[in-house]
């Protein structure tokens, strides 16, 4: 396997560790599967495109998480704090709705014709990486998903916000007697979660061409990562994204048709052999 | 005797009153039926249902700009058979259900027999199914799909647009022009694809070239990369790519960023480049060739009354879209002209394998699927920026390039 073909999984990879670990946080602290993560990695997108495009890339990259956090908090606000008592497959069904929703104000505003950008002009081109020229771009990806992991990772370990989104995915009721203000912090994790996917979407524009059904086509992947990653667990959804965008690409090399089923395979033999996920704490 | 009197002039000024009224009506009826005869034709309505909202949407209102000018011209001569041109724009969100409620609408309430600008195949294989009971005509000229002319043909529905296959055969005539002598094929992995890649084996084969990577990603594939490292590492000197829609735009965007093109004498693709498509996928296309369906350049007395007429009414020149539109109406003309009426089952009877001449030279109707024998053209893209176009480098005759009627087809 050549060194082009291993960070192409990387690549991949990076995408789906940053996606990913946005939904398991608010599913991790909220209970929610929240279905329109892929509707809000959807608009992310198209808002970098616009934003982007008339101004540039990198003010995209600083305001769309901002802008998908805002949209976070309405949801934790309008929704899952009022549904919070209700089922999950009714909060998920609602979660459902809201994509669909997502989907067309997306297809009023910007159409359903494919869009596409370029990469802003410091990241176009390519660059040796051990003797292969490899686009800049891709790399950029990478770096900005392993420095966005390791600042999540830091922070939820270091700080006192990071203590408490722990203890309150632990157990809720536990850590707001000790009292810990859970609801800031659903407010607050689920407005990351939001920006995750807002970011997610912006490093997406120059990856892959924007179009209506790209949230719904990934969303699914997205799932798979949280559940074999461990259904709640940053980590794990971070070390699975991972390791499937790897192991995608691998197998494309090899057999594109069998790629093709290969997350479907991993779901399977994870939920027979640790149905709990990689990292997982609790049974989904 | 007074009140039978008074009876006998009642009942006589009675008839006198509904005897007048009676020739005042038949006058009436007699001085219409003159009017009729000696004034001008009932006009003759043509439905247009093109979708109104979403990606579309513009192809849409490029196709009814094609007819509204072949409408324009035809009734500026005096019309058809005598008959003037009536257009009636419903639109459609491009989904079967609601075409055939605007369809069953323009029939029913607005007097429309022909329809034309539908859009997918999906809505024509649905639309086919009801144009006998609606007793219209369809005249397709967007929806490409092989089984439109196979399994989902019909008997009033009229194929006026190259089908895949025909697309598909005249790239594979002129593979043994294009440079490049090892090819790659990158194709969607899907029927469309699998069979594009199987015509262009046997051309590439014919033209003594060598087929030495053929690779299928499946359809909504978001990332090409492993696909694009392959075609880099292969040993190919040209690339025959299969890849439309949003994964065209991903693979050709994808192989920029990895400088892809640069390697290949030949980049050929297959409904992968069009006009419409030229500023999302910016200049990297430039001196890539693609199948084209209308040469705008086509040097014949209709095709130059067509383009002068587009390029007045919509300061631009049409492309396959609009020229396709035009080329529908024109074959509605032909078979009214011939029926010399607008009864749409005459009409149809008068298009069984009537050739006359269009913008795109003499075409014929197939009798016996209904499809437009007509040429198809593979294009190179010239200029940057805005600028950029199609030169046409290759045609294929329509015989040359239509598959034989498809015996599925039972008209």
């Amino acid at each position: 396997m050549s060194i082009a073909e291993v960070l192409n999984g990387v690549a991949l990879g990076s995408l789906l560790m940053v996606l990913s670990s946005g939904l398991a946080m608010i599913y991790g602290l909220r209970g929610v599967t929240n279905f329109a993560h892929g509707a809000l990695y959807m608009v992310g997108a198209y808002v970098a495109y616009s934003v982007g495009t008339r101004l540039s890339f990198w003010v995209a990259l600083l305001v769309v998480p901002v802008v998908l956090a805002a949209v976070g908090v309405v949801l934790e606000l309008v929704f899952f704090r009022r549904l919070e008592h209700r089922s999950h497959i009714e909060v998920g069904l609602v979660t459902f709705g809201l994509a669909l929703v997502g989907e067309r104000i997306v297809v009023l505003i910007w159409g359903e014709r494919t869009l596409s950008a370029d990469p802003p002009s410091a990241l176009s081109g390519s660059i040796s990486v051990l003797g292969t020229n490899y686009p800049t771009y891709r790399l950029f990806v990478i770096v900005a998903a392993l420095a966005m992991a390791s600042a999540l990772v830091l922070y939820l370990s270091r700080s006192e916000r990071g203590l408490h989104i722990r203890a309150a995915s632990h157990d809720l009721e536990t850590a707001s007697i000790m009292g810990i203000n859970v609801d800031r912090v659903s407010l607050f994790v689920v407005a990351l979660g939001a920006a995750l996917a807002g970011l997610a979407g912006t490093l997406a524009v120059p990856y892959v061409s924007l179009d209506p059904g790209m949230g719904a086509g990934i969303l699914i992947t997205v799932l798979i990562v949280v559940v074999i990653g461990g259904v709640g667990s940053i980590g794990g959804a971070m070390v699975a994204g991972m390791g499937l965008g790897i192991a995608q690409t691998v197998g494309t090399t090899i057999s594109p048709s069998i790629a093709v089923v290969i997350p479907y395979l991993a779901l399977v033999l994870v939920l027979l052999l640790r149905p709990t996920g990689l990292a997982g704490r609790r049974a989904a | 005797m007074r009140r039978n009197v008074k009876r006998a002039i009642g009942v006589l000024a009675l008839s006198a009153v509904v005897t007048a009224c009676g020739s005042s009506t038949t006058d009436s009826a007699s001085t219409e039926g003159k009017s009729a005869a000696s004034g001008p034709k009932e006009a003759i309505k043509v439905a247009l249902i093109p979708p109104s909202t979403g990606a579309l949407a513009q192809f849409g209102s490029d196709s009814v700009k094609g007819w509204k000018v072949a409408v324009a011209l035809v009734n500026a001569k005096g019309g058809v058979a005598g008959h003037q041109i009536e257009l009636v724009e419903l639109s459609t969100d491009a989904t079967a259900d609601s075409t055939l409620r605007a369809a069953r609408e323009a029939v029913t309430q607005k007097g429309a027999k022909f329809i034309g600008s539908v859009m997918t195949s999906p809505e024509h294989g649905a639309l086919n199914l009801q144009l006998e009971s609606l007793g219209a005509l369809s005249f397709n000229s967007l929806g490409k799909a092989d089984d439109l002319i196979g399994k989902q043909c019909a008997a009033n529905a009229f194929h006026v647009v190259q089908t895949n296959k025909m697309d598909i055969n005249a790239l594979g005539e002129s593979l043994k022009d294009l440079p490049g002598q090892k090819w790659a094929i990158q194709a969607v992995d899907y029927v469309t694809g699998h069979d594009a890649a199987a015509v262009f084996k046997a051309a590439a084969k014919k033209a003594g070239k060598e087929v030495v990577l053929e690779q299928f990603a499946p359809l909504n594939t978001t990332d090409f990369g492993s696909n694009i490292t392959k075609l880099q590492s292969s040993q190919a000197d040209a690339l025959f790519a299969v890849e439309y829609g949003a994964d065209g735009v991903a693979f050709v965007k994808q192989a920029q960023q990895f400088n892809l093109p640069a390697k290949f004498k030949t980049v050929l693709g297959f409904n992968m480049v069009s006009e419409p498509l030229f500023p999302v996928l910016g200049d990297v296309v430039s001196g890539f060739y693609n199948n084209v369906g209308y040469n705008v350049a086509l040097d014949n007395p209709s095709n130059k009354e067509f383009v002068a007429a587009y390029e007045k009414a919509n300061g631009s020149k049409p492309y396959y879209v609009p020229a396709d539109a035009y080329l529908a109406a024109q074959t509605l003309f032909a078979g009214i002209e011939k029926a010399t009426n607008g009864d749409p089952i005459k009409v149809r009877d008068a298009l069984k394998d009537l050739s006359f001449d269009s913008i795109t030279g003499k075409v014929t109707v197939r009798g016996a699927d209904h499809q437009v024998v007509r040429p198809s053209y593979v294009g190179k893209v010239e200029g940057t920026g805005t600028s950029k176009a199609f030169k046409i480098v290759a045609s294929g005759d329509g015989p040359a390039i239509t598959p034989p009627a498809n015996p599925e087809c039972k008209i």
